[in-house]
């Protein structure tokens, strides 16, 4: 009797699981096509046509491989490897802008990503323009912006120059309205991508503010960085991808210490 | 097919109505920033088709010696129209491309930028509709009731205009020289299509074939209620509202079933 309860037990915690995960992804394949020389123009397709019928051109090249990964709710995970891993790639699936040749992707939230701050800015418009533009495309009504707008331009520093087009903004002040945009609605799930390297040092220290204040309100934040401390001392989970594949995932500590060692690339090829 | 089809039909609708909002700032947003360095501004919205106006008229009607009733406004009435369908065209062809960079940012469905493109030429095609109105006046005639109903004839039109559009568009991003196909094959078009003559001056066996263009009725309404002060019947508007709703539906399929490559390739 009393093991069947265990069993029932843990039956349901297993059904309660994917509620307790922000993020699952199962068997992930991202291929993506390398053209030795793709045909750019319909000219050049209907020559090759001719000359090669419809023999493949190009080779296919996995950016992910049958990654399957698992992201429990609330917590930092990492995501470590050299450049041209993969990270970048899986940050693009998770955000649902990228769909992988094959796999499965659930994501448990709305999710927003600090991938490339402000790229959906149009230069033309100034900074209050811009937050609405921005709002607008997350389905945001004017009204709800409008109330929003002030506590954006104040974090951001940026209300005495909040009439003026962003294309006359330096480089820090656009990334701050960026990252001010980005956090703003709230996310359940965030995708941060080496931007915690915002603006000056005193900007920077408000930034991190930020992310303390999500991560105690029990929110999922994925961080790809090249800053192994920064992993080391943030992540309470992390992954090593390379060649496009999971090498680890599990305590940051090890998977740092793994990515420094270097010796996995070796079981790899 | 045909369900898949009609299903990405009925989301489209769906999507304008929960993008609503970004449609409506983008919109604005173009309409303010077009003209930003110009001095006459947004003036040139009705400049410019009265400008081409006056230049065939002048050489149309006093040195070819056409005769036609009231040239102007029959050819105006056709040009805006024909400006509405080409200007779309020609710029969502670069609409994915220049937005990769918010594509690989936010998920948005793609086609939204082609359609605030569509929904901001819609806007300038109306406001094109004051001068039309006033050389109507000029030249004496009558401006006919039926005008009233535009909102309605320019539907089959607008259809039509963005279903190419998304084919064409979609085109662009893994032929790159579409864009230079589709200039030619616009000033083929042109004359494909009754803004410079009416029906009437075409041989029946010829216009039985022109017809089947699906741009050329929905040309023909807009221009009835301007010029002929004439409505089609109403069988014959249901057909042709149809037929372009099946060019939208022909155009979301196809823009649907490659969207996902487009990150592989801009």
């Amino acid at each position: 009797m009393k093991s069947r309860a265990l069993t029932q037990e843990s039956v349901d915690s297993m059904r309660a699981a994917p509620d307790r995960l922000a993020i699952e992804i199962r068997n992930v394949t991202v291929s993506y096509r390398s053209y030795k020389q793709r045909p750019t123009s319909l000219k050049e397709s209907f020559l090759k046509f001719l000359r090669h019928g419809f023999k493949r051109s190009y080779e296919t090249f996995d950016a992910l491989s049958d990654v399957t990964l698992q992201v429990p709710r609330g917590t930092v995970f990492g995501l470590i490897g050299s450049n041209g891993c993969g990270k970048s790639t899986l940050l693009k699936v998770l955000a649902g802008v990228l769909k992988p040749s094959s796999g499965m992707v659930q994501v448990n939230g709305t999710i927003a990503s600090l991938i490339e701050l402000g790229a959906g800015f149009d230069p033309e418009l100034n900074a209050i323009e811009n937050i609405f533009l921005n709002g607008a495309l997350h389905k945001k009504t004017k009204r709800e912006m409008m109330a929003r707008v002030p506590q954006i331009l104040k974090f951001a520093e940026l209300e005495e120059f909040a009439h003026t087009p962003v294309k006359y903004y330096s480089s820090g002040m656009y990334a701050r309205l960026g990252f001010a945009v980005a956090v703003d609605v709230d996310p359940e799930i965030l995708l941060v991508d080496e931007i915690l390297a915002v603006g000056d040092e005193r900007f920077q220290a408000k930034c991190e503010g930020v992310f303390e204040e999500l991560i105690r309100k029990g929110k999922t934040i994925i961080l790809v960085s090249h800053s192994m401390d920064l992993i080391a001392g943030k992540a309470s989970q992390a992954a090593l991808i390379e060649r496009g594949r999971l090498v680890y995932s599990g305590d940051p500590i090890r998977a740092v210490e793994m990515y420094r060692d270097g010796s996995y690339k070796s079981a790899l090829s | 097919m045909a369900a898949a089809a009609s299903g990405t039909f009925f989301d489209f609708f769906y999507q304008l109505y929960a993008y609503r909002e970004y449609l409506r700032q983008s919109v604005k947003r173009d309409l303010t920033t077009k003209y930003k360095r110009s001095a006459l501004g947004y003036l040139w919205t009705m400049l410019h088709p009265l400008g081409m106006m006056l230049v065939l008229t002048v050489v149309l009607s006093h040195i070819v010696k056409l005769q036609m009733r009231d040239f102007a406004v029959f050819f105006l009435s056709g040009l805006i129209a024909w400006n509405y369908f080409n200007s779309t065209v020609m710029m969502s062809l670069h609409s994915i491309r220049s937005n990769a960079r918010l594509f690989g940012q936010i998920a948005v469905p793609r086609y939204i930028f082609i359609i605030s493109i569509a929904a901001s030429n819609l806007f300038n095609y109306f406001v094109a509709l004051a001068p039309l109105c006033l050389v109507t006046l000029f030249v004496g005639r009558d401006l006919h009731a039926s005008a009233l109903l535009w909102p309605l004839m320019v539907l089959p039109l607008v259809f039509v205009t963005v279903g190419v559009a998304l084919v064409l568009a979609v085109s662009n991003v893994f032929f790159e020289d579409t864009y230079h196909l589709v200039e030619v094959g616009m000033n083929a078009l042109y004359f494909l299509l009754p803004v410079l003559y009416g029906r009437d001056l075409l041989p029946p066996w010829l216009v039985k074939w022109l017809v089947l263009n699906p741009l050329f009725c929905q040309i023909e309404f807009v221009r009835g209620i301007f010029y002929e002060g004439s409505l089609p019947s109403l069988p014959v508007y249901i057909l042709n509202l149809s037929a372009s709703g099946l060019v939208l539906m022909f155009g979301l399929w196809v823009f649907r079933r490659s969207e996902d490559k487009f990150l592989y390739f801009v």
